[in-house]
């Protein structure tokens, strides 16, 4: 498997919302408008690409069954795998931290637009979920974890941005009272995923 | 709302995390046995249901001992690297069954030479050698793996059995749940002549072709991840099952 | 004690956290295909839900403010390896299928969500009868979806066939769209929809 292919693959076929549901709660809750969305979307990618790669390392040199064998022979059979939850969730919410100071600091106009959204995130399914599937899955470099978080977070992004264009017009249309606001939202989610069946089984 | 000083906050950060991980490790020292032996036995039981022996998880370790009587490590040019066999170690330094699968599959993909994959020779009751060997590839979602057990001529499917990471339920998943899917490989010869042919998944074969099985209704890509995994898998195979016909 | 028996019950209905309270559905969906994993992954956040609500209530006024998300989070990890690995240990085959939607439950909003407005401000016990009535309102919604989902999905239930063959005979196929994710999702939106039509004051006013 090659970068470019994970890459297609983890936005269209592996879709953070459409196949494995990961991130629904802010993804229901910020979806009324195009443009908070797209926000909250950016900050999705912009998190997911620091932090997956840098728990694949983490995983690769700490973690793993004898991932330790670069400090010494003798550690070949300690495995701290059953450390990665708390080292991955510790990791994210760190990173978010720094990354919401660096931002404030450097540039505030960003901060501004993606500022509210990253405390958010911290606690964002899709971005710990992103983690632990890079962690199962085995990726066998650096540039592949990379490209899967990218497209991940893209995916992520696509699919907050298309709904909340939806919703945007969904307020002109006619909705039976009981289904309006959450019910239709989910309904709607429901045939977008159907629609995103048609990629399953894409390479290049 | 009280307030702390700093020197509080990093005492009670550091008793917290020390405590949390004096707990964590405890428990998994505690349950690591119970966890592999799971492991172990779910592999031992796929290896003995794809010799045709259907046994529970529970019993799987003490009728695996007394059918599989030997473990083997063979390298792709059919060198046999490693023996062990009724419980001890004949030749080498690694058990066999101990090898890990996946990671000697990504030295055989990245053609290396070092890469060893093991042979379990299960002694049905009459004394015909059953040669079970583990297969590993792609599916449509995810991994897909399996073993596939030839019979004592080293060329017809005794039995097979797959497992999947996350294929559709009901469609690829049907790998491992529809059982008519495994018993369509039954009898079917991976070489024809002295060439290698592997057995294909295809579309409408019909039960007449010795190389090839039907496909999936509506799991044409898992159907063709199990094509390309047994053709791969089982070529590293084929200088040592050919070193078992002459 | 009535206030204690509130705890329990409204969670369920009026407080949903999945239909009402809209926490939780990231970790949800994706377990219900079956009705065997539905059932675990209820049974298993109940158990984190209550015992970091437990502990952390009991810790309360330790917990200095400025720490307070992390500190949750690591009970919160805490409880979610210990099931992690109890599952691995003794019930193989479930762990196998909720793969990596165990370690989700950390960030399974209904556990923080509780925290966060209950546990922080609340007594021992009333924690944990809150965390039960949240972890058992989250489970009935994921029993529910589970079991239409298998039913139709696969005619079985608990594994077990419940349509007779007759059916099948008689032309009957199973519905190959309930076992894709999309259906989950559809079929929460019709408990809502079903649920809001009984509870008027729940519909949204946009």
């Amino acid at each position: 498997m090659d970068s470019l292919n994970i890459f297609i693959k983890s936005i269209f076929v592996d879709n953070m919302i459409f196949a494995f549901f990961l991130g629904m709660c802010s993804y229901l809750a910020i979806s009324k408008t195009v443009k908070t969305s797209m926000g909250l979307g950016l900050a999705v990618v912009f998190v997911l690409i620091v932090t997956v790669p840098v728990n694949y390392l983490i995983d690769h040199y700490l973690l793993q069954k004898g991932a330790l064998t670069w400090i010494s022979k003798d550690f070949a059979d300690v495995d701290l795998s059953f450390l990665s939850f708390i080292i991955f969730i510790a990791v994210v919410a760190g990173i978010v931290q720094l990354v919401e100071m660096f931002v404030e600091r450097y540039s505030p106009s960003l901060y501004s637009q993606l500022g509210i959204f990253l405390p958010l995130i911290a606690v964002n399914c899709a971005i710990l979920g992103c983690s632990l599937f890079m962690q199962k899955r085995d990726y066998s470099n650096i540039g592949e974890v990379f490209s899967f978080a990218f497209g991940s977070g893209i995916g992520w992004l696509l699919a907050i941005v298309g709904i909340a264009a939806i919703r945007e017009r969904l307020k002109y249309s006619n909705i039976p009272p009981a289904l309006k606001g959450l019910g239709i939202a989910f309904i709607i989610t429901g045939l977008m995923a159907i629609a995103f069946q048609a990629f399953s089984g894409i390479k290049l | 709302m009280k307030s702390f000083s700093n020197r509080y906050i990093y005492i009670y950060s550091t008793v917290l995390v020390v405590v949390v991980a004096a707990i964590l490790a405890i428990v998994s020292m505690v349950l690591r046995k119970p966890q592999d032996n799971n492991i172990k036995a779910e592999q031992m039981q796929m290896i003995l249901q794809a010799a045709n022996k259907t046994v529970e998880r529970v019993e799987a370790e003490k009728v695996y001992n007394n059918y599989v009587t030997t473990e083997l490590g063979v390298k792709a040019n059919g060198e046999v690297v490693a023996k062990y066999t009724n419980g001890k170690q004949e030749l080498g330094d690694i058990r066999p069954f101990s090898l890990n699968i996946k990671d000697e599959y990504k030295k055989y993909k990245a053609n290396n030479n070092d890469a060893v994959l093991p042979v379990f020779v299960y002694t049905k009751e009459d004394g015909e050698s059953i040669y079970v060997v583990p297969v590993r590839g792609i599916g449509l979602w995810d991994e897909i793996w399996g073993y596939v057990a030839l019979k004592s001529d080293a060329n017809t499917v005794e039995n097979v059995v797959f497992d999947h990471a996350g294929e559709t339920p009901g469609l690829g998943g049907n790998i491992k749940d529809d059982p008519s899917f495994p018993a369509s490989f039954v009898g079917k010869t991976i070489f024809e002549g002295d060439d290698f042919v592997s057995i294909a998944v295809e579309k409408r074969v019909g039960k007449d072709n010795p190389h090839k099985v039907d496909a999936l209704t509506g799991a044409t890509l898992t159907s063709n991840g199990v094509s390309d995994m047994l053709k791969e898998s089982l070529k590293f195979y084929v200088p040592y099952f050919k070193s078992l016909k002459k | 004690m009535a206030n204690n028996k509130k705890l329990i019950t409204t969670p369920f209905s009026k407080e949903n956290p999945i239909i009402v309270q809209v926490l939780g559905i990231c970790s949800c969906l994706a377990v219900t295909v079956k009705l065997q994993p539905a059932v675990v992954m209820a049974l298993s956040v109940t158990v984190v839900v209550m015992m970091s609500n437990l502990f952390i209530s009991l810790l309360r006024n330790t917990i200095p403010p400025r720490i307070r998300i992390i500190v949750q989070l690591v009970v919160v990890a805490l409880f979610v390896i210990l099931v992690d690995q109890f599952l691995k240990a003794f019930a193989y085959d479930v762990s196998k299928q909720l793969s990596v939607y165990v370690g989700l439950i950390i960030t399974n909003c209904i556990v923080m969500g509780r925290l966060e407005a209950f546990a922080m401000s609340n007594k021992p016990l009333p924690s944990l009868l809150d965390g039960l009535g949240n972890g058992l309102g989250y489970g009935i919604i994921l029993v529910i979806v589970g079991f239409v989902r298998e039913l139709f999905g696969f005619g079985t239930l608990w594994g077990y066939r419940v349509l007779p063959e007759s059916f099948y005979n008689a032309g009957y196929e199973n519905n190959g769209l309930m076992v894709m994710p999309a259906m989950a999702l559809i079929l929460v939106g019709i408990i809502i929809w079903v649920h809001r039509n009984k509870n008027k004051e729940l519909v949204e006013n946009e």
